[in-house]
């Protein structure tokens, strides 16, 4: 995302102010989040592959479904499928509020799925630059995780939704 | 290889085929309908025109010599016997071969694709001037001086030879083996037979990688058939002259032959060309597979233009409907009779639009119906046994999703009635039966099913034999036989595991079809009956539902969240008493009318935590549903009534979950899972052999 300061930018000379900083850093590839609250922490899914984001309504329960699983909604006459973010990261389990929202993703057309958060805040630009991948522990809940940005005085966790669809199908 | 011209080719040629398979049945029951004759003449050569353009060498040439052999008989200087039926059938299973390959995105046909032993054999048939006329071909195009001597080939015939009286078989297979020898000599010296590709004179700056206009191929072919036609009149007239002498006594020898399969059928095939038939019967199997296994999956269909008229229609209605609506919206006063007259509208114009793209999606049920003329013939001829095959009702309407779904079932039940149903034709004489065995396949439309019948005047099934066998195979004990009706006797053929048949031979009997084959049914929601009276005859229904989109259903509930189960298998309600159940070896039985059901605690699975309502009234209720034959209770707390549902499949990671068939939108916009009843059995019995349901029914 080009900002309408980069003419500028090219021009400035080494020393730049913090708040430049953070502009020259807009100079970079982006990636575009969607961020929101899991517990204390945020966390950010790639717009690319989010196709909207829905209040909570009715979830039907599916019994015998694995347990990370809510249950099913109608959207728009496609039944998907509702998984409890807190439970796919691993953190306690918390009731569903007026902020919960769920995050409708797609793989592609076909495969749509919701995701169960606490609430949706912002829509940012994140430098890739800042995107540091996470180390190689192997642990279950970090293949959901494709890496962490200290971003504006923020830790975001970048979820790789890929990941986590086809690791819970 | 230009995947559009190729993809073409291949709708026209899976077109063609499937006619094919039909119009070649057909001819051997009218062996001198010139108009059928004509229409497969020119299958093969439409086939071969476009396989020559997109060059496929091997298809071109089994074409093409098919296509010699059709025109011999149209011109009537050799008769369709069962024999060259065989050859030419075993054309079709190499063509289909093919076209199923290319069609699955193979793109390198190698030459051997297509048998050389059935070149050999098509060759034969042509009379003694396939290869060499073949050959002939290639020279004609470059050097034309040799190539009637390569084409003639003499035959030593024994002195006492006269060509106007029959041959026997013998005589028959001596001359083409004569003439084969024969052959290999003179094409040693002709040097080696070449493919029966023409070699076409290209314009000048000619560039084979360029695409090219309708008008150059339309050139092109011409250029094309005009050097074959070169080719194959050179030889022509010494063929009808020294071919017709082997294959032209073959005509005279027809309704004679026929007669003498009536007299000694049982001998004939076996005594049939004993040593082609080992080699052979490999590869005829597994063309007979390849034909029974159409194309796995069909992705497009045609629909009439009008019927597309009509839907784009309805869709313009639609779009005034919602119009309306909004303008109504947006007014200021609330004209409630104003907005009862559009949505009654919208009723009207969805449930046209819904029966109109419903139509879209059937299908003729001669798609599946028009291989069984091929399947009959072939086992028949197999086993010894003479039957006529009716088809009724092949105009029958079906989705198109069940069409295919119903292929493979469908080819099992006709080879068992062929293979175990019809007797050989002494055993029927001796019977008092007419010697000429006959299976009538039957569809028509019941309401919002499909019923399907099979039906035979053969053998019958003995119900006490099948029990003597079931309790043998461990399968049921003596108990349960002596309380089994006729009809549930028959019924065990389904059962996994158990095969009548004596003795295991290739056609079935293997002991996993029966119950392979209830289990496809079951899964298209459909049901399976089967009656037979010995010595008489056996009739097996299947009934299916129109569509698999759209589903009647009984609703069920438990609290606030509803169920659907598929109406088909629903056959009665009834409350439920705890007064007439009673425990056997752990399972909750409901008494009904003498007999012992077992029932099913849905609660236990599907809303374990739901807390008996206080107030309530009514009592749970007891479906009883029948799943593959077989009858169970199931207990639910309410029981909504009837409606008719869509399908729609559960989300991801919900698709393999056992027990249910899928999801669907209700009448309030509430979801509702759809139960699938094996599923569901299958559920209940692993919680029985885990324990749990013990435990769980306290």
């Amino acid at each position: 995302m080009l900002q309408p300061t980069d003419q500028n930018k090219l021009k400035e000379e080494p020393f730049v102010s913090p708040v430049e900083a953070d502009e020259e850093e807009s100079i970079g590839p982006m990636q575009r989040c969607v961020l929101f609250n899991l517990d204390r922490e945020t966390y950010g899914i790639d717009v690319s592959s989010i196709r909207e984001v829905l209040r909570v309504g009715r979830i039907r329960t599916v019994p015998g479904a694995d347990e990370k699983i809510l249950g099913v909604i109608n959207v728009r006459g496609v039944i998907v499928t509702v998984v409890d973010m807190r439970r796919m990261i691993d953190v306690p389990v918390s009731d569903i509020t007026d902020r919960s929202r769920i995050i409708i993703v797609e793989l592609d057309e076909e495969r749509p799925v919701g995701l169960l958060v606490d609430n949706v805040m912002e829509v940012r630009d994140i430098p890739e630059k800042r995107i540091e991948p996470l180390g190689s522990s192997q642990e279950d809940n970090s293949r959901y995780i494709q890496g962490i940005a200290h971003y504006m005085d923020k830790v975001i966790i970048l979820v790789d939704v890929f990941n986590l669809i086809s690791d819970a199908e | 290889m230009d995947e559009e011209i190729l993809q073409d080719f291949l709708v026209e040629a899976q077109d063609l085929l499937e006619q094919l398979n039909e119009q070649l049945v057909d001819l051997e029951q009218a062996p001198d309908d010139s108009d059928l004759l004509n229409a497969i003449f020119r299958a093969f050569h439409t086939i071969k025109g476009g396989a020559g353009f997109i060059g496929i060498k091997p298809l071109v040439e089994v074409c093409h010599r098919a296509e010699n052999v059709f025109d011999k008989i149209r011109n009537g200087e050799m008769a369709y016997t069962p024999e060259v039926a065989d050859v030419i059938l075993k054309v079709y299973d190499t063509i289909q071969a093919i076209i199923e390959r290319l069609a699955e995105g193979e793109r390198d046909i190698e030459d051997d694709a297509v048998d050389p032993d059935l070149l050999k054999e098509l060759d034969a048939l042509f009379g003694g001037e396939g290869p060499a006329q073949e050959e002939a071909s290639q020279q004609e195009a470059g050097d034309s001086a040799e190539s009637s001597a390569a084409a003639e080939v003499q035959l030593d015939l024994p002195p006492d030879w006269d060509p106007d009286e029959e041959i026997t078989d013998e005589e028959f297979e001596m001359l083409l083996k004569m003439r084969e020898e024969k052959l290999a000599q003179t094409q040693q010296q002709g040097g080696e037979a070449a493919g029966g590709e023409v070699k076409l004179e290209l314009p000048e700056g000619w560039d084979p990688d360029e695409e090219i206009t309708d008008e150059e191929f339309e050139a092109l072919l011409k250029m094309r058939e005009e050097k074959l036609q070169q080719a194959s009149s050179s030889g022509s007239e010494e063929q009808a002259a020294a071919s017709a002498q082997p294959a032209g006594s073959v005509p005279a020898q027809q309704p004679e032959e026929k007669k003498d399969m009536a007299a000694k059928p049982a001998e004939k095939p076996a005594e049939k060309k004993p040593a082609a038939k080992s080699a052979d019967s490999g590869k005829s199997e597994a063309g007979k597979g390849a034909a029974a296994h159409q194309p796995k999956q069909e992705s497009t269909v045609r629909v009439d233009t009008k019927r597309l008229d009509e839907i784009m229609n309805l869709v313009g209605e639609l779009v005034l409907v919602r119009n309306r609506l909004l303008t109504l919206r947006n007014g200021t006063e609330v004209d409630i009779e104003e907005i009862s007259n559009a949505v009654s509208n919208l009723d009207h114009v969805t449930t046209d639009l819904q029966a109109s793209v419903m139509k879209t999606r059937m299908q003729p049920v001669k798609k599946v119906f028009g291989r069984f003329p091929r399947v009959v013939r072939d086992l028949a001829r197999k086993l010894g046994k003479e039957i006529e095959l009716e088809l009724r009702g092949e105009d029958t309407d079906l989705d198109k999703n069940l069409v295919e779904a119903l292929a493979d079932p469908l080819v099992h039940l006709v080879r068992n009635s062929v293979d175990h149903g019809i007797e050989p034709p002494e055993e029927r004489v001796k019977a008092g039966k007419p010697r000429v065995g006959k299976i009538i396949l039957a569809a028509e439309q019941e309401g919002d099913h499909i019923l399907l019948s099979i039906t035979d005047d053969g053998r019958g099934m003995d119900p006490e034999k099948l029990k003597r066998k079931a309790i043998e195979k461990g399968l049921i004990d003596e108990m349960t036989a002596q309380q089994m009706s006729d009809k549930e006797a028959f019924e065990l053929i389904m059962a996994p595991g158990f095969s009548t048949a004596e003795t295991i031979s290739d056609i079935s009997g293997r002991g996993v079809g029966m119950d392979v084959v209830k289990s496809m049914i079951t899964r298209l929601n459909g049901s399976i009956e089967i009656d037979s009276v010995l010595g008489e005859g056996t009739q097996i229904k299947i009934r299916v539902p129109l569509t698999l989109a759209i589903l009647p259903t009984l609703m069920v509930a438990f609290g606030d969240d509803s169920y659907s189960i598929p109406l088909t298998s629903v056959q009665e309600i009834f409350d439920y008493d705890p007064a007439h159940t009673n425990r056997i070896d752990g399972q909750m039985m409901v008494q009904l009318r003498e007999r012992s059901i077992p029932l099913y605690f849905l609660k236990k699975w599907l809303a374990p935590d739901l807390a008996p309502a206080e107030d309530r009234e009514e009592n749970d209720k007891v479906v009883i549903v029948n799943v593959g034959g077989q009858r169970i209770g199931l207990v639910v707390e309410q029981v909504r009534g009837q409606e008719e549902v869509v399908i729609k499949p559960l989300g991801v990671m919900l698709q393999k979950l056992a027990g249910y068939a899928g999801a669907t939108i209700t009448g309030n916009g509430s979801i509702a899972l759809i139960l699938d009843l094996p599923g569901v059995l299958q559920r209940y019995q692993n919680m029985q052999q885990k324990g749990g349901y013990h435990v769980a029914a306290h």
